[in-house]
């Protein structure tokens, strides 16, 4: 899985690349603690071509949701593949993270 | 019988599921081949983190295909553990009130058409089937 984080100001434009699978996931939350700090972050996270994710990885974008609205964030996953959106789907995960 | 015995399992996770998803019986369609992985990789890595409390152990890892249904069973002799007795997660719930984690299992169980659990001779022995037409 690779993170690519671009900033400018409280803007934050993210690329996921890969797989999120338990070998990764820790990497995966790592890469993302900048967002999980950040007050205010106005977060769109480009998931096209993120491949596969496992609980593990849902685990850590529910973590980073509830830090983002804990620092008056706002957070949104764009261009999920269909099998990954499923997954969102049936956890749930679609009525409280927003996808676009 | 596509079948081999790991031992020990610690940080075999992934050499347990690529040995699975290699089976002969494995569907060739890739909708079902993520179903089914994601199954795979929720079950084992359970195993793995649970069955022996951080000791030493097994997991015999198997898979057959009767009628176009595919089987994938997985055994070990650790602590015996019902991973389906758990309520499943209320999905309705906002995201401030949701638990981290707790979702793994639950996947299986919507993923697979079916998935049981027995305990038997001292093994916990998990079963997950499914469908392999493309339909499923």
């Amino acid at each position: 899985m690779n993170v690519t984080i671009n900033q400018e100001g409280n803007k934050y434009h993210v690329v996921l690349d890969g797989r999120i699978d338990t070998t990764n996931a820790n990497q995966f939350q790592q890469d993302l603690t900048p967002l999980m700090e950040a007050a205010n972050a106005d977060i769109e996270i480009d998931c096209s071509a993120m491949e596969y994710t496992s609980s593990q990885g849902l685990r850590i974008f529910l973590m980073l949701q509830k830090s983002v609205m804990a620092h008056s964030g706002k957070m949104v996953l764009c261009k999920l593949q269909p099998q990954v959106k499923e997954v969102f789907d049936i956890t749930g995960f679609s009525n409280i993270i927003k996808i676009i | 019988m596509y079948a081999k015995r790991f031992e020990p399992i610690v940080d075999k996770c992934g050499e347990i599921i690529e040995y699975l998803m290699s089976s002969p019986d494995m569907p060739e369609n890739a909708e079902l081949q993520f179903k089914i992985r994601l199954s795979i990789e929720e079950a084992v890595e359970n195993i793995v983190r649970y069955a022996y409390e951080g000791g030493a152990g097994y997991l015999e890892a198997a898979t057959s295909l009767d009628n176009g249904m595919l089987t994938v069973s997985l055994t070990d002799s650790g602590t015996p553990f019902d991973p389906l007795a758990k309520p499943d997660p209320d999905i309705t719930l906002s995201a401030e009130d949701r638990p981290i984690g707790g979702l793994g299992i639950f996947l299986c169980k919507q993923l697979m058409d079916d998935i049981y659990y027995n305990y038997k001779d001292g093994c916990n022995i998990l079963t997950m089937k499914k469908g392999t037409s493309a339909s499923n």
